[in-house]
């Protein structure tokens, strides 16, 4: 009995079209959202405008903790709760949107490695930058994560937010590193470059087609090329390649020309 | 030419080099670029306890980590990957990155954290590598590492439990693997005819999971099925691991050429598996997360029993 009421909800969440009331969840975007989130947020935004689906972007305080995995963002469709980009890719695609159908297996295989190559070094050193560097944890990322929870919520809340990133960095081998130590920034770097020998003269990654590929990459470096932090380095890293920001310049014109992305 | 350099490395079993994925990297890649190391197994010594594995002792440097030891090598003018394209060299990080995220999770698993495996092959090979009284706790001592390293990067919120993520990342790695047998196709290496690091960093992750004696393993009887990936294994074992003199790739012609068509009958069928495996976990996490107020809008099917009771004359 309860396999066939599973089966059933499967099969009309496949069924019901996309409504027009779906909206994605975020931190708030002034004061409290911190860059790797912002850049997760941006890439599923620019995924599902690339889809043609309509979203609309609320900020809660609380976003994190509403969210199924715990992770940013997360988008409310019909009575569906899905967070992350490669559960809304799935999602998406049971609802009959996809942006990667027209990729032969070989294809496929490669855009999924470059999207790791993006979580592994991209979104690592981020979190790294954020909260593992002293200077930074205390100058941004405590004072903003904590800043709609008054004192001494607001503390303990951050404080234990730091120390699960440095837990996880740890467990991957960083723990140790400093900024100083420059590895940070080489990885930054190489991952740039190779992303930027990969697009090459082409306008997306898979020639001219938008995947998810490109909403991923665009949703990271946008960020982090917009986002102040304590120094530039991180930044700079990306803008030595000149093709990645006529990548992000492309996509920001083609697919958000309606919004304003840019965060004080 | 630069001074000697040492490799310390956990031993070799099952036919392999080295049982310990990030040595089988490192070895791999210096029998591939050319360099020779001296290798000094950690087994039987204090080193297993105080030395991070593997490590390369190269004069006064000290080298830790797999990518870290590659980047030396290179230096050193050891560079295997010195005729690929700048566009491979970036696939070669892309796909180095899968493995890592993909992979690497499941393996640990199904070494260290798989009731079974652990009892019956793991523990007891490490405690048996290890000086008295140090095998008490070495094997113990890596598992809760590994144990970690999964909980952490995979687990979700702060309620960190193993069987929820199991399912998840036995699903990645079955994918992981087809993702990367569909790029190998019916060639010997990656990129071209002569392996690189690429290969290295593969025939590390899957040569353990491919001759490793285990119990219960789904991961490894679907990478049994995979025959191209056990083929490449078996291809760098046979040239350059054997204890005579390496034979030539090109002396193929004893095995089978595979039929491209069966391949990617094979892949296409593995391909529908993990889809459908992951559709199955996706509706079981589904059914533990949609909240008590959204109740899904379901026509019940009028049970029958009370139709044929409407439909029976008063």
């Amino acid at each position: 009995q309860f396999l066939l009421a599973d089966r059933f909800h499967l099969k009309s969440t496949a069924a019901e079209p996309w409504p027009e009331n779906a909206t994605l969840y975020q931190p708030l975007m002034d004061d409290q959202i911190l860059l790797s989130d912002h850049a997760s947020s941006l890439s599923v935004q620019a995924y599902l405008r690339m889809c043609g689906l309509p979203i609309q972007v609320v900020c809660r305080y609380n976003a994190e903790y509403m969210s199924p995995s715990g992770k940013i963002p997360f988008i409310h469709v019909g009575n569906q709760v899905v967070s992350e980009l490669g559960p809304v890719v799935q999602f998406t695609k049971a609802k009959g949107h996809s942006l990667s159908d027209s990729l032969d297996d070989v294809q496929r295989a490669e855009m999924k490695a470059y999207m790791e190559l993006v979580y592994n070094m991209l979104l690592t050193s981020e979190l790294f930058v954020q909260w593992c560097d002293d200077a930074t944890a205390g100058e941004i990322s405590r004072p903003r994560y904590s800043s709609p929870y008054s004192w001494p919520l607001g503390n303990i809340l951050a404080y234990q937010k730091q120390w699960e990133v440095r837990r996880k960095m740890n467990a991957i081998g960083w723990g140790g590193k400093t900024l100083e130590q420059v590895q940070v920034y080489e990885d930054v770097n190489q991952c740039c470059q190779a992303l930027s020998q990969r697009l090459g003269t082409q306008p997306y990654f898979f020639n001219k087609q938008a995947t998810e590929l490109d909403a991923l990459v665009f949703g990271h470096l946008f960020t982090i090329l917009t986002t102040r932090l304590t120094s530039t380095e991180l930044a700079e890293r990306v803008k030595s390649y000149s093709n990645l920001l006529s990548f992000c310049r492309r996509i920001e014109q083609t697919y958000f020309e309606d919004k304003k992305l840019m965060k004080d | 030419m630069a001074a000697a350099m040492e490799l310390r490395c956990w031993g070799g079993d099952w036919g392999l080099p080295s049982v310990h994925t990030d040595s089988l990297v490192v070895l791999a890649y210096a029998k591939f670029s050319g360099a020779k190391l001296s290798v000094s197994p950690v087994d039987w010594t204090w080193k297993t306890l105080t030395a991070s594995v593997p490590e390369l002792v190269c004069g006064d440097t000290v080298v830790q980590e797999p990518t870290q030891i590659l980047n030396f090598l290179r230096k050193q003018r050891f560079n295997a990957d010195y005729e690929l394209t700048a566009r491979q060299g970036a696939d070669t990080m892309a796909y180095i990155a899968l493995l890592e995220e993909k992979l690497r999770p499941a393996l640990l698993h199904t070494f260290w954290v798989d009731a079974e495996n652990y009892s019956n092959l793991t523990r007891p090979w490490f405690a048996s590598r290890s000086p008295f009284p140090l095998n008490f706790f070495i094997p113990s001592r890596l598992a809760n590492v590994a144990l970690t390293r999964i909980l952490v990067t995979r687990g979700e919120g702060l309620l960190h439990r193993i069987s929820e993520v199991e399912g998840k990342i036995y699903s990645d790695a079955k994918e992981c693997l087809n993702l990367l047998s569909y790029r190998l196709g019916t060639a010997d290496y990656f990129f071209d005819n002569s392996p690189t690091s690429l290969d290295a960093f593969a025939f590390g992750f899957l040569a353990p999971l491919h001759k490793a004696d285990l119990a219960s393993s789904p991961l490894q009887s679907h990478l049994r099925q995979l025959d191209n990936l056990t083929r490449f294994c078996d291809n760098i074992l046979a040239a350059h691991f054997s204890p005579d003199k390496p034979r030539k790739i090109a002396a193929r012609s004893g095995l089978l050429p595979p039929v491209q068509e069966t391949m990617d009958a094979n892949l296409q069928k593995l391909t529908q598996l993990v889809n459908k495996e992951s559709n199955l976990i996706e509706k079981m996490d589904d059914n533990l997360r949609s909240s008590p107020q959204h109740k899904p809008h379901r026509t019940e099917p009028k049970p029958s029993l009370s139709s044929s009771k409407n439909s029976t004359p008063a």
